[in-house]
């Protein structure tokens, strides 16, 4: 029994440590192609699923979170959420100008990429291009939230 | 429990994904949000710049308040990464965790680790903090005050959301869907006919 709890831990550290060391590593650089998103809403589902926290349906409300403060990230076409750390020269991502004037937009980006403890972060050295709001959610979801465009007075 | 004590060395050792479905619940007063994987999670933690933590590029005071703000849990050292303070008017969680910039603190709010979705991993909704040995409670709500306190000319009764000069001028812009103006008169005129 003793040997087995042994031969277990021996596995475990095993399979752990490459995804450990590069946990730790130095950043990669990459380059990116996704659409700037509010994470809170992406990752909690506070609003609604995955695809309706995305595009042109939720637009307002992720520029209402970036400028809250809420952590921006690229959702990448791989489906990874890169959490974006800095903006080529504007380190501002509590609710800075650069990531609010970028909010759903889709863009190619390079930049460093560096993983910890499960999560993806991103220092963008440079927008390459913008090709803007890419996801027509809007069609299929109305607006996320449903109060984000008041009724005409 | 060899094989508890086991997985607590590894994760103290840094190996994140065996650490993900820890139990930080005991002792948490966490009101709930009702969210799909939300888990109460209350722990010690060192309140870090994040950006200085990964790549360490490190300004004084965690960047004044220019930056997210991360918490490294003191129990096996994982970066958890606090997306949102207990208001639910789309504020983050940097402001409230500021003045404890570099302090180990106790936090209790909500852990978010959604296996179904990619990168939903060590999220965390603060609600409350405190210095360690400290008797007394933060709540996690200044967010709307420094708000105000950044816009003394924004007065009126509707949120601030409604009122931030930056947002109304990018809507004025592209309206709410970021398409243009032209296509969102065509989708309001659908919405409210």
């Amino acid at each position: 029994m003793r040997s087995k709890r042994a031969r277990l831990l021996s596995s475990i550290l095993l399979a752990a440590l490459p995804f450990s060391a590069s946990a730790a590593a130095e950043g990669e650089r990459v380059t990116i192609t996704g659409e700037f998103i509010d994470t809170w809403c992406y990752f909690s589902g506070v609003m609604g699923g995955p695809d309706a926290t995305v595009g042109s349906a939720h637009h307002t409300c992720a520029m209402w979170c970036s400028a809250g403060g809420v952590p921006v990230g690229l959702l990448g076409e791989d489906g990874q959420v890169y959490m974006v750390l800095k903006i080529e020269a504007d380190d501002t991502s509590n609710g800075g100008d650069t990531q609010l004037s970028l909010a759903t937009d889709t863009v190619t980006a390079d930049g460093m990429l560096y993983k910890r403890d499960g999560l993806n972060y991103i220092v963008v050295s440079k927008i390459i291009s913008n090709e803007g709001i890419t996801r027509m959610t809007h069609a299929d979801y109305g607006v996320v939230p449903d109060f984000a465009i008041p009724a005409p007075k | 429990m060899t094989i508890c004590r086991s997985l607590m060395v590894t994760c103290m050792l840094g190996v994140p994904q065996i650490c993900v479905g820890q139990d930080f619940s005991a002792g948490s007063e966490a009101a709930t949000w009702n969210l799909y994987a939300e888990q109460p999670a209350r722990f010690e933690a060192k309140v870090v710049d994040i950006l200085c933590e990964i790549t360490g590029d490190c300004p004084a005071d965690c960047g004044a308040g220019k930056r997210q703000l991360g918490l490294v849990r003191s129990v096996d050292n994982v970066l958890v990464y606090p997306n949102k303070n207990n208001q639910p008017v789309f504020s983050g969680a940097a402001n409230e965790l500021l003045p404890f910039c570099g302090q180990q603190v106790e936090v209790d709010g909500l852990m978010i680790n959604d296996p179904d979705i990619k990168g939903a991993t060590n999220i965390y909704q603060l609600q409350k903090v405190r210095a360690v040995g400290a008797v007394d409670w933060v709540k996690a709500n200044k967010w709307t005050k420094d708000w105000q306190a950044a816009n003394p000319d924004s007065t009126g009764k509707e949120p601030w959301f409604r009122r931030d000069a930056r947002v109304n001028a990018e809507l004025a812009a592209t309206g709410y869907l970021g398409l243009g103006l032209d296509t969102d008169a065509a989708f309001i005129k659908e919405l409210f006919p």
